[in-house]
């Protein structure tokens, strides 16, 4: 070395001994058998003891590998594929057809073959791919040197391509571009889908009928009554039909109106079961009859065996009806026996089929809910206004329940008593940390300019037989390449890549010299009490 | 402090460990920064050849940040002569498409590569980097490269027919012994052979090169300047190399330990022969830390059977480097 620094730099060159590792035309020829197999390494001591064994053992270990890392690779000229190196676009284009590696890696345009630096440099590695530039060939130092730089990919990317792809793995260089968008594949415009999702059959809605038929303030009326004036409506004109529904209803009311003094002149007898007796105020003619004053006379019941309620379902199915009782109808609402089979025909009649999903799911409910129908004071209530009358007792009562000391200083109870109608829904009231996901808010992460990012898209290996590189399908994983050195990748990091990544998950290889380690973040959702 | 001193030369051959002791000796006489002026190794060694192998430097080449070595006899060297150890990163040209050995280049610390260019060893290679206009073709350089293709195809077609001709004779001799008569063809064919005998170029071997090779042009090579040193010299850096420094003087083998939550691997004795005894995690000595970042040390070590050593180089250099090591006991 004094020589040398002496000399200066230029002249260090030509003393060196170049050509120590160019082999001569014999060596070549005697590599064509060559062992290929690795030999096994023996057992470790543990303490040296400057024993001749251990030396000698030494010795031996180190000459074997200098052996092995020194060996030069050797190929035959004709299964080389001849290659060149193209820095303006930093590519690699063949000059020769490509060997089996076509079918995973490489491009075409306009009818030359392409391989990307990072492949061409792993070929090369491999010993199928002879890359020339300037019309010299390329050492692996040279291509390590011209291929890899900040244009294309850096070592420490190399180092995680390589890994994978001796492992097997199919390796392309992500392209943030050609991940479909959630809307895209809920529309299934992705080409390829995973497995087609069949749902079940479920209940088809049929076409909601049309205004007239569904009456808003049907709870005041019979199914009968419904279907008469559905039955009055397919009379009338159609235009009539489309009309908003107040109009179609102030029919009943008007004539209720005029028949009211009929009715009261035919009077009440307590022998005929009527549903009011109070007469239907005029002025109800603009508001649609929601009023059913109770009666008067407590003690007034529906005698329902004498009221006869079509049933126009799966099982009985019925065609015609009869007239109904007028006393049942509201005043000056006239009523005959008609025909429905035609609105039949335009039912849903289908049975329903629920998914084993529903089906525990009803029977869960059933479980724990109550229905309200169940509830003693319920049912003795005989109408409405009852019933509204109740539920205002019992918030009324609930009300003087509540100690003062909770509810009127400023920190209040999450939930009151009877606010939440189910378990569900109470947990929901009292919860204080809402579920979060890992692609909550990540919609609009923006990269910093020296942040992590994607590097590979990894599709696995056994895939290869159809593996098409026009059409790849949904990677195995996303690689993410980080230093050790580097930070640990943040939440917004995180979030970022994944949101990015879409429904492939991320996976972070670490490269801590020349040691690569693998590391995944997955959402884990804690367990529910109960489902709602 | 629970290390015992191996400066004995248990590791290799004694006359190695006593060069490298040597010249560690040397290298703590000399002022850092300086590339040395250094007198050929005395009288250990015979034969000038010998002596200009071992002085030749290094030749390190960076890719991005990252320090490699891409000759074998590099590479040889400074593991026997220096105990740098390094990481194989590149493809085995024996199995290119396995994980388990690994073949060039070799991958150095920084740490190793300073102590290289500290001692004068090595030799900044800057790389062959593409100018994009300059895609002229150096003619002599091809016309060279293609007659030495030429003379190697022509050498192996010539081994190629000596072989040929020598399978034919020993089948002549084997089978047809006594008889005369029946070896007619094979006579004929061997008579014939050098007219028949056809070696396409496609059947030619053909070398892949591992290192750059003389052809092609001759990249610059200079002496390692401090301006060469792209990271930032920040503490941590110097708390490390210090660490490294000393370690090596003493004679152990040093890795890197980011697997086991360390920063270097300590071995006894070269790698692939021994395991590591110690997971040396650097700690600047006026550093605090909380208890919990020594249990889970602990704990690690306890897990992997190897002893934590907590490295802390003294405010002044001449005190060396204070070693605290780690043992889970029991109260008893």
């Amino acid at each position: 070395m004094a020589d040398c620094a002496g000399k200066g730099p230029a002249a260090a060159c030509e003393n060196e001994d170049w050509s120590s590792e160019v082999l001569s035309p014999s060596e070549l020829f005697a590599a064509r058998t060559r062992d290929h197999k690795l030999p096994a390494r023996g057992q470790k001591d543990f303490l040296p003891d400057g024993s001749q064994r251990q030396s000698e053992k030494l010795r031996r270990g180190l000459e074997e590998h200098w052996k092995l890392v020194s060996e030069e690779r050797v190929e035959r000229q004709g299964s080389l594929v001849k290659a060149e190196w193209k820095p303006k676009d930093n590519v690699v284009v063949l000059m020769s057809p490509a060997g089996k590696f076509w079918q995973t890696m490489g491009y075409s345009e306009q009818g030359k073959q392409f391989l990307q630096s990072e492949e061409a440099l792993y070929l090369m590695e491999c010993g199928n791919v002879e890359v020339f530039y300037r019309e010299l060939p390329l050492s692996v130092q040279e291509g390590y040197e011209l291929m890899l730089s900040n244009r294309t990919i850096s070592l420490q990317q190399y180092q995680v391509f390589s890994h994978l792809k001796r492992l097997g793995y199919i390796v392309n260089r992500f392209d943030a571009s050609a991940v479909p968008s959630l809307y895209e594949r809920q529309l299934n415009l992705v080409q390829k889908r995973d497995k087609a999702d069949r749902h079940h059959r479920k209940r088809k809605r049929s076409r909601s009928p049309s205004r007239s038929k569904d009456t808003p303030e049907g709870q005041s009326q019979t199914r009968e009554n419904t279907e008469q004036k559905a039955h009055e409506d397919t009379m009338s004109s159609r235009e009539e039909s489309q009309n908003s529904g107040s109009s179609t209803c102030m029919i009943p009311s008007e004539r209720a109106a005029a028949c009211s003094m009929e009715v009261k002149q035919g009077g009440t007898s307590e022998e005929r079961s009527c549903w009011w007796d109070s007469p239907l105020v005029p002025q109800s003619e603009q508001t649609q009859d929601r009023q059913l004053h109770s009666p008067q006379r407590s003690g007034l019941k529906w005698d329902f065996s004498r009221i006869s309620f079509p049933n126009l379902g799966l099982d009985c199915p019925l065609t015609s009806l009869q007239a109904p009782d007028p006393g049942l109808l509201p005043s000056a609402v006239p009523a005959r026996a008609c025909d429905v089979s035609a609105w039949l025909q335009r039912l849903n009649l289908r049975e329903e089929r629920l998914s084993r999903r529903e089906r525990e799911q009803q029977d869960r409910e059933r479980q724990y809910k109550r229905g309200v129908n169940e509830d003693r004071e319920v049912r003795s209530c005989r109408n409405w206004q009852d019933y509204k009358e109740l539920l205002q007792r019992r918030s009324r009562q609930s009300c003087r329940k509540w100690p003062a000391h909770l509810w009127n200083e400023a920190v209040k109870p999450l939930t009151a008593p009877g606010q939440a109608t189910s378990t569900g829904d109470l947990l929901q009231q009292i919860g204080m940390m809402q579920p979060s996901r890992l692609l909550d808010e990540a919609a609009g992460l923006v990269e910093d300019s020296g942040g992590m990012r994607i590097s590979f898209d990894v599709y696995q290996a056994d895939t290869v037989a159809e593996f098409k590189k026009s059409n790849p399908g949904k990677p195995y994983s996303r690689m993410c390449v980080c230093s050790f050195d580097g930070p640990v990748p943040d939440l917004r990091t995180l979030k970022r890549l994944a949101f990015q990544s879409g429904d492939v998950p991320v996976t972070y290889a670490v490269v801590d010299n020349g040691d690569i380690s693998f590391y995944s973040f997955k959402g884990f959702q804690l367990p529910t009490d109960c489902c709602y | 402090m629970e290390l015992e001193t191996e400066a004995d030369g248990k590791l290799e051959a004694e006359v190695q460990t006593e060069t490298i002791m040597e010249m560690e000796r040397e290298v703590k006489t000399q002022t850092e920064g300086e590339s040395v002026e250094r007198d050929p190794e005395s009288d250990t060694r015979t034969g000038e050849v010998k002596r200009e192998r071992e002085t030749e430097p290094v030749r390190v080449c960076v890719s991005g940040s990252t320090p490699l070595l891409w000759r074998s006899a590099d590479l040889r060297l400074v593991r026997e002569r220096m105990g740098i150890v390094g990481t194989l990163v590149g493809s085995l040209a024996r199995q290119p498409r396995q994980n388990c050995r690994l073949g060039r280049p070799l991958q150095l610390q920084l740490e190793e590569a300073r102590l290289l260019k500290d001692t004068g060893r090595a030799v900044l290679v800057k790389g062959a980097e593409s100018e994009c206009d300059d895609d002229r073709v150096n003619v002599e350089v091809e016309e060279s490269y293609t007659k030495h293709l030429q003379h190697s195809y022509e050498e192996q077609g010539r081994l190629a027919l000596e072989e040929k001709k020598r399978v034919l004779e020993r089948v002549m001799t084997e089978r047809f012994r006594d008889d005369a008569l029946t070896d007619q063809p094979i006579r004929e064919r061997l008579s014939s052979l050098k007219s028949s005998f056809s070696f396409p170029r496609s059947a030619m071997m053909v070398q892949l090169c591992t290192a750059r090779a003389r052809l092609g042009y001759a990249p610059v090579e200079r002496d390692w300047l401090a301006a060469d040193w792209t990271l930032p010299r920040d503490n941590k850096q110097e708390v490390r190399y210090r660490v490294y420094q000393d370690l090596r003087q003493q004679g152990y083998y040093i890795t890197s330990a980011g697997k086991f939550g360390g920063d270097y691997l300590i071995y006894p004795g070269d790698p692939l022969r021994f395991h590591a005894h110690f997971i040396a995690v650097c700690v600047p000595i006026k550093s605090e830390s909380p208890i919990s970042d020594f249990l889970c040390l602990a704990r690690l070590g306890a897990n992997v059977k190897k002893t934590i050593l907590l490295c802390s180089p003294s405010e002044t250099e001449s005190e060396g480097v204070i070693y605290t090591s780690i043992q889970w006991s029991g109260m008893v």
